[in-house]
């Protein structure tokens, strides 16, 4: 179980933090450029909440078979990147809204006041933007510590997470043993959650000063 | 570590002693700007002398707050040279980075640090050392001290503006940049913040450039009042030079209400159809008969009964009033002209007037052929 709770952790933690990291050029053209075209790669990127996990899990699956000569299929990185794409807006949508906190206008006055760029990113960027990455990071991570169907399709072989694990035991009627994996699943959950909540009881009073 | 590392070192700190008594202030030189191949600023030439208010005057698109963002380090130049404080800060091969020129901004929303309080907002400038006395003082001197632990959006616009205004004034700057500082706010609250603002900066005695759009704010905020147009510093001057004086029809239409009226010099003194007016500055240079463009402003223009012989005829078309004033509109032949009456004249549309004018006037040269 532990081994199984260890992975869970590992894949959703990696794929958190490949999504946030991915979504912050993308939100950074959205935020500070808007343009027409920019907007349409911010909005389409949402499309991908429609898409089925099943359905990335096999294109990935199957581009990997027919193009890459099987590389990484089922291997952690293939499941990482699954994780990624599927749950890229939901970080998108924590990035955005924390860029949208720091201004460049605020950069420039920080500047002004004798703060060098590193000065300024450390006193004025990082404190308005990291709770939102925070936020972007526990999202994803909440989403993939649950996640299942592209889960069992791109699990490293022999490799079981909380997910599969409890499905697993389920599926064999072994509720009894199926428990505990549900129960840590909540628990891994619940650290997130708590992170997340605590940044949105924030947000609003922050949203008044713009 | 970074903050010590990259803040202006001490002997940038020392010279503030000596900054009180020489003559310093801002003096830019030919400075040209341009986005691509849009040229913005054209050769500007601006002298702030120092401890002064100078209000830069512009139509939105005029460049004014290109110029601002040049002399705060945000932007480089093209070329031409700015000092500031007797140092220079951009020419050939120069470039100051805004966090080492020692110039305070104020951009148009007050743009607060919104994970600050107040006290930190104002304090984030100035060293560790200096922090606790420097920011008392100028909570005091902005009069938000009982502010100090509030955050940004618990603020008014007003109040949001002097916070901004004193996190600027906090690292005792050699310049102070102000960029429409009252534009956000409503009109019933702009004139007093606006007189608020104005005695802090002058106790303050820091050299201060403030851009706008609003003639009323420029006139009545600054010392010398400088009117970019296309690029250029069209005119600069003291706020009754730049309002009695301007350099151009064109510039008199700009700054306040103006009635241009056509004429030609006939003795020394403007003939027109509101009667021979005498120029203020004599005909200087324009030779007797030379067609002219009169500038009459609205408030030197009196509204008589009409008895014969008594000014100029007219019909009332139309009344703006304002309470304090109205601002008239009179046909008479083919001119209408504005003219400017106390609150307690009310003239309806249709009513006869007639008009007088006092005071002397400007004139230039038409730009047509002069009249044979």
């Amino acid at each position: 179980m532990a081994d199984a709770a260890w992975h869970t952790a590992l894949y959703g933690g990696s794929a958190a933090l490949v999504s946030t990291v991915m979504a912050v050029p993308v939100a950074l053209l959205a935020v500070r450029h808007d343009g027409p075209l920019r907007r349409l790669l911010e909005r389409s990127s949402y499309l991908v909440l429609a898409v089925p996990g099943l359905v990335i899990a096999l294109s990935l699956a199957y581009f990997s078979s027919r193009y890459a000569d099987d590389l990484w299929y089922q291997t952690a990185p293939m499941l990482v990147m699954a994780y990624a794409i599927m749950f890229f807006p939901l970080a998108l949508v924590g990035v955005r809204a924390s860029i949208a906190q720091a201004p460049p206008g605020l950069e420039d006055v920080a500047r002004s006041l004798g703060q060098g760029r590193l000065a300024v990113l450390w006193r004025v960027t990082r404190p308005l933007v990291g709770p939102g990455l925070a936020a972007a990071f526990c999202l994803v991570f909440l989403s993939a510590v649950t996640e299942l169907t592209a889960t069992l399709i791109l699990v490293p072989t022999g490799v079981q997470t909380l997910a599969t694990q409890f499905w697993r035991y389920q599926q064999n009627l072994a509720y009894g043993q199926a428990a505990p994996f549900a129960l840590l699943m909540i628990g891994i959950a619940a650290v997130p959650s708590y992170v997340l909540a605590r940044f949105f009881d924030r947000l609003p009073a922050r949203a008044t000063t713009t | 570590m970074t903050e010590i590392a990259t803040r202006p070192n001490g002997a940038l700190g020392t010279t503030e002693a000596s900054a009180t008594g020489g003559a310093k202030g801002v003096t830019v030189t030919g400075l040209f700007k341009a986005f691509g191949r849009h040229a913005v600023l054209r050769g500007v030439d601006l002298a702030v002398p120092d401890g002064t208010v100078t209000a830069i005057l512009g139509p939105s698109g005029s460049g004014k707050t290109t110029l601002l963002r040049i002399l705060a380090g945000f932007v480089p130049p093209d070329g031409g040279t700015i000092c500031i404080g007797g140092t220079e800060v951009d020419g050939p091969q120069r470039h100051v980075a805004p966090e080492v020129r020692r110039v305070g901004y104020v951009p148009q929303e007050g743009s607060l640090f919104p994970h600050l309080d107040v006290e930190a907002n104002v304090a984030f400038g100035v060293p560790r050392a200096q922090r606790r006395a420097k920011v008392a003082e100028l909570l005091e001197m902005t009069g938000i001290s009982e502010l100090a632990h509030r955050y940004p959006h618990q603020l008014s616009g007003g109040q949001q503006q002097r916070v901004a205004l004193a996190r600027a004034l906090a690292p005792s700057p050699s310049l102070v940049l102000l960029d429409e500082p009252f534009s956000s706010l409503d009109a019933a609250l702009r004139a007093s913040v606006r007189l608020d603002v104005t005695a802090i900066l002058r106790q303050a005695g820091t050299t201060t450039v403030i851009v706008t759009h609003d003639q009323d704010e420029a006139l009545s905020m600054a010392d010398q009042v400088a009117v970019l147009r296309h690029g250029q510093v069209a005119q600069a001057g003291r706020p009754e030079q730049v309002y009695d004086r301007p350099v151009d029809a064109d510039l008199s239409r700009f700054v306040g209400e103006a009635n241009l009226l056509a004429g030609s010099i006939r003795g020394g003194r403007a003939d027109t159809i509101l009667g021979s007016l005498p120029l203020m500055d004599g005909p200087s240079g324009l030779a007797e008969g030379t067609a002219v463009l009169v500038l009459v402003r609205p408030e030197q223009i009196q509204v008589v009964a009409p008895t014969p012989g008594g000014g100029l005829a007219g019909i009332v078309r139309h009344s703006d009033y304002h309470g304090h004033d109205s601002l008239v509109t009179v046909a008479t032949g083919n001119e209408t002209l504005n003219v400017r009456c106390t609150g307690s004249t009310h003239l309806s549309p249709g009513a006869d007037v007639a008009l007088e004018v006092t005071g002397a006037v400007v004139a230039w040269a038409a730009p047509t052929t002069p009249a044979p």
